[in-house]
């Protein structure tokens, strides 16, 4: 998915990004101040970076995380129902094993160590991007498998104002709706602000016509959906910007809402908040996030209470020096974060901790090679990480007017703090555990061909191998206590390919993914253990295979999206799985323009081929179903 | 003669090839014996682990160690969906008893004994958290359901009352609900009469009319009662609270009561008798710190005077138990983790080790045929 931006964007006129033809491409020149934002794939060479492309973004607006990373990546997601949790697992690693960065800062809940994907909506968020393997040394914890990084944009070259309104109308009597001002002003001479209030809410029935699908049962549930963001930015000309970021999820779950004595609710609140201060070469961040998860069975007044808040400082400064051929960016920082956590399953006792991190990111721009070397060190009370390094290089083998071949490798060391649950939880918590690390190597190839105006090809080959030690692993054995008990290896390859054809009427485009995951356990440490060994790990399908294509004629355009998934085994000996499936949405959109007001209209469906497939609570999961979103946007930026 | 030799084995060939055409054809003939595969053997009951709703039913044939794995899927081509609480059957029927993690997917699957194939589903509201099933009569099955299942914190984990559901096999239908006592669980037949334990906290021992389907004067026994079996004496044996109650299936009247083992940090479970009836096998299991749970396999006479339990009978820890009644082998579950397949160890009657069977999630019930 990595094709420029720009030839998508230049196709479609929609909301925010789109509506004035321009880009906000991140492939694009963009002032320095923007590309501060991305300080992991920066410092993160050899490494494969993902950009999902803002068309792609808007298509899914009205949808989460999971649906737009499940039909764009390989990454496997373990769902357990429509709106109900969703984990991730990045090349055959655990949900604890994925960094959620959102404008730098990972918001995983620091209870479980995870993000639930199915609280986190597209509309959160203005740009979207996943980095492939361990990247600890410039994310922190968490890093193993691989990081999705959620920014904010402010988009200063588009001034104006732009007032949008979305609604969506679903079967099962699910429906969304959102609203928003996004403003810029002019580039003045001395500061410029620019900013964004937006909100959502989704009401999710879940209303089926049918109580189960191919003899499986359709669990119900019920979800409700709210969310808020206020991005404001203040830059002048010195290049100094004072940004603030709110984002406040609000994800209110319901299942088997019907019953009174059974039903079960989840409702978690986030409260994020950052504040960025910038110059061209310093960067000050300070941040507080409130994560509250709210669980209660039949009765809901007296629910199950968890709430940790963090407070966030981090330092960074970068130096650049400009050598005759060659450019060296050395970037050193320092972060500090305060937790404060209180959690019924702990105790009554509040429970707090520091954390702190040091490091110091290299990167080497000399001709045909890119390099980089960082260092990271992180000190936990009692749980202090190894020393985490890593090293990647680029080198462009081959560069024509109209292609390049670029070789890629990196070694990086990982690591994972232990979560609050897996060493405070009462029970089955345990205080002695260690961090886990990783050890992940990768190699790839990317190519980039455009051989005449109309078609452009981009492919990209990478292999790797991730080797997680002291891997923590809820024993059944030991009623689900935790340990570190397991020697983990994934390792696999991943190819894509995306080729675009362009002419001045048509354009048309077509992306194609392919997943080989192989991830094992592979120390004995009981008799039993033999059985396991070598096995592939629980919920991580072997072969993964996405595919997507289009077709645009002026304001139309037509969308398909495939993905394939093989078998998931749901016992560590592989004696059960869950089948494999295949998906295919269809996605359908135009636009109309009244006065000056534009309405975009999008029609999709979801499932075409009523797959039965199911969740890892083995209930079949919904069915074919269809979707109209109608965006509304009064647009004074200039075009 | 050569050529005849030729000609006649030529003719021969074909005789025999015709053979295994008619031989094959007779397999696919639905009255052929060789098309009723699970006919005879054992069927090891896999629970599960609950939240994966991954039981299963393994078949042991008669006589080997080849194992067939999740039969009810491989002739339904679909799961079970829920934890596998029981196995029984009736008048050439198998029941099923299905709990699911999700309150209205609860079921009791009905199949054809001999071929497994599904004949019907009995589905909530008919069937909520099923526990137990005992035939009655002829085409009459009790099916004891707790009924819905809220929270311990909240009270309302044991709904009041719970039921038995009368299932009609002629018509695969729920006729009647029995109102019964909260958390109902293990039933038992003796004569016309179903006794019915509970796990919900009552102190008698509920008796079923099955000619009249009604409730009839329960037994005081003690905490949680729940009938075991009745012995070669002809005497009913109850567990509760750490004490096996030997009660008078006539008079009702409580002649003895045995305490078992001496540890009060073990909990006995799993009580079968031998294929003679004349002994009582148990497991006595506690949990280490670490939540580990260790245990070993205890045997008593149902005439002895007292239960010492300190001398195990095998040294092991079984998560399922029962004795074939016809050869007198004890059965013995494994489970090494509810994420990977147990084992069933097979022993004689003496406590000798025969053999090893892989099974699949927890096997933790086991059913002769």
């Amino acid at each position: 998915m990595r094709f420029r931006d720009g030839i998508f964007l230049s196709l479609l006129v929609c909301s925010f990004s789109v509506a004035h033809g321009q880009t906000s491409g991140t492939d694009q020149t963009l002032p320095a101040v923007t590309v501060r934002g991305t300080t992991p794939e920066r410092f993160s060479v050899g490494q494969k970076t993902q950009r999902i492309d803002s068309v792609t973004l808007e298509q899914f607006r009205f949808q989460n995380l999971t649906d737009v990373l499940t039909y764009t990546t390989p990454i496997a997601f373990k769902i357990y129902g429509s709106g109900q949790l969703a984990t991730s697992s990045f090349r055959g690693t655990s949900s604890n094993h994925t960094a959620v960065l959102w404008n730098g800062i990972n918001i995983n809940q620091p209870t479980l160590g995870q993000t639930d994907f199915s609280t986190l909506p597209v509309a959160g968020f203005d740009q979207l991007a996943v980095q492939y393997g361990s990247s600890a040394s410039c994310v922190g914890s968490d890093a193993v498998g691989g990081s999705i990084l959620l920014m904010s944009n402010p988009k200063w070259q588009q001034p104006g104002l732009l007032v949008s309104a979305g609604q969506k109308l679903a079967s099962f009597r699910n429906f969304a709706t959102q609203g928003g001002v996004r403003f810029v002003s002019p580039a003045g001479k001395t500061w410029q602000i620019a900013g964004k209030t937006f909100f959502y809410t989704t009401n999710s029935n879940n209303d089926f016509p049918y109580r189960e699908r191919g003899n499986y049962f359709v669990e119900r549930s019920i979800t409700k959906q709210k969310g808020f963001i206020q991005d404001l930015y203040f830059r002048n000309q010195k290049n100094q910007q004072l940004s603030v970021n709110f984002w406040l999820t609000d994800n209110d779950l319901t299942v088997t809402p019907f019953d009174t004595t059974v039903r079960e609710r989840t409702r978690s609140q986030s409260y994020r908040f950052l504040t960025t201060y910038e110059t061209s070469t310093l960067t000050l961040r300070l941040g507080w996030i409130r994560d509250i998860i709210d669980y209660a069975r039949g009765n809901f007044t007296n629910p199950s209470h968890s709430q940790t808040d963090r407070l966030i400082s981090r330092i960074e400064n970068e130096f650049k020096y400009q050598l005759k051929t060659s450019q060296v960016s050395l970037r050193i920082g320092g972060e500090w974060s305060h937790y404060n956590t209180q959690v019924d399953g702990y105790g009554d006792q509040l429970i707090q901790e520091d954390r702190a991190d040091l490091f110091a990111l290299a990167r080497l721009d000399l001709n045909r090679w890119l390099l980089s070397a960082n260092i990271r060190q992180a000190f936990v009370t009692r749980f202090d990480p190894p020393v985490t390094p890593t090293v990647g290089a680029e080198y462009l083998i081959l560069k024509t007017a109209t292609s390049n071949l670029t070789a890629k490798g990196s070694v990086a060391r990982s690591y994972r703090v232990p979560t609050l649950n897996e060493r405070y939880w009462k029970v089955l918590g345990n205080p002695n555990i260690r961090p886990e690390n990783g050890f992940n190597l990768e190699a790839g190839l990317s190519e980039r061909w455009l051989p005449n105006e109309r078609f452009s090809i981009s492919t990209e080959a990478t292999v790797f191998r991730n080797r997680i030690d002291d891997w923590s692993y809820w024993n059944p054995e030991y009623g689900y206590r935790v340990e570190n008990l397991q020697l983990v290896v994934a390792r696999g390859l991943e190819w894509n390919g995306v080729l675009n054809y362009t002419t001045p009427r048509w354009q048309s485009g077509l992306t194609l993914g392919y997943a080989l995951t192989r991830s094992s356990q592979e120390r004995v440490y009981n008799v039993y253990a033999q059985d396991i060994i070598g096995k592939q790990l629980v919920y991580v399908p072997k072969h993964s295979r996405r595919f997507s294509a289009y077709v645009a004629h002026g304001k139309n355009r037509f969308t398909i999206l495939n993905q394939i998934n093989s078998r998931q085994y749901i016992t560590f000996d592989n004696i059960q799985f869950l089948r494999g499936f295949m998906l295919t949405n269809l996605l359908l959109e135009t636009q109309i323009k009244l006065g000056s007001i534009e309405t975009r209209i999008q029609g999709q469906v979801t499932n075409l081929f009523n797959t039965v497939y199911f969740n890892v609570k083995r209930n079949a999961m919904p069915g074919r179903s269809f979707s109209v979103q109608l965006i509304c946007n009064l647009n004074t930026t200039k075009q | 003669m050569k050529k005849t030799k030729t000609a006649s084995s030529v003719r021969l060939k074909l005789a025999l090839g015709l053979l295994v055409v008619l031989n094959w054809s007779c397999n696919n003939n639905p009255d052929d014996p060789a098309a009723v595969p699970y006919g005879s053997g054992v069927l090891v009951v896999n629970s599960g682990n609950f939240t994966d709703n991954n039981g299963t039913i393994t078949y042991f044939p008669p006589t080997g160690t080849t194992a067939s794995y999740d039969i009810f899927n491989q002739v339904n081509q679909r799961s079970l969906t829920g934890s596998v609480q029981g196995y029984t059957e009736s008048d050439g029927k198998g029941l099923i008893l299905v709990d699911n993690t999700t309150a209205g997917q609860d079921k009791v699957e009905i199949v054809d004994a001999n071929t497994f194939k599904s004949l019907a589903t009995l589905k909530s509201p008919d069937i909520e958290n099923p526990r137990s099933a005992v035939r009655v009569s002829a085409n009459k099955v009790y099916v004891s359901c707790w009924d819905v299942s809220g929270d311990y914190t909240n009270g309302t984990f044991y709904k009041d009352p719970g039921y038995v559901a009368v299932v009609d096999l002629s018509t695969n239908t729920v006729t009647k609900k029995i109102p019964a006592v909260k958390g109902v669980e293990s039933l038992l037949l003796v004569g016309s009469e179903v006794f019915a334990g509970s796990a919900g906290g009552v102190t008698k021992l509920s008796v079923i009319d099955v000619t009249t389907d009604q409730l009839k004067t329960g037994i005081e026994i003690g905490s949680n009662p729940n009938p075991v079996a009745v012995d070669a004496n002809g005497k009913l044996w109850v567990y509760s609270a750490g004490e096996l109650v030997r009660v008078n299936t006539q008079s009702k009247v409580v002649e003895n009561r045995l305490k078992i083992g001496t540890d009060k940090s073990k909990s006995p479970s799993k009580f079968r008798l031998s294929a003679d009836k004349k002994y009582f096998y148990f497991v006595s299991s506690y949990y280490d710190a670490n939540y580990k749970e260790f245990g070993d396999l205890y045997r008593f006479s149902v005439n002895d005077s007292s239960v010492p339990a300190t001398t195990p009978f095998i040294k092991r820890l079984f998560s399922g138990l029962d004795v074939d009644p016809k050869s007198g082998i004890i059965y013995g579950g494994v489970t090494p983790s509810y994420k990977q397949a147990g084992y069933v160890l097979r022993y004689q009657s003496s406590g000798t080790l025969i053999d090893s069977v892989k099974a699949e999630i927890a096997p933790s019930a086991f059913y002769f045929k």
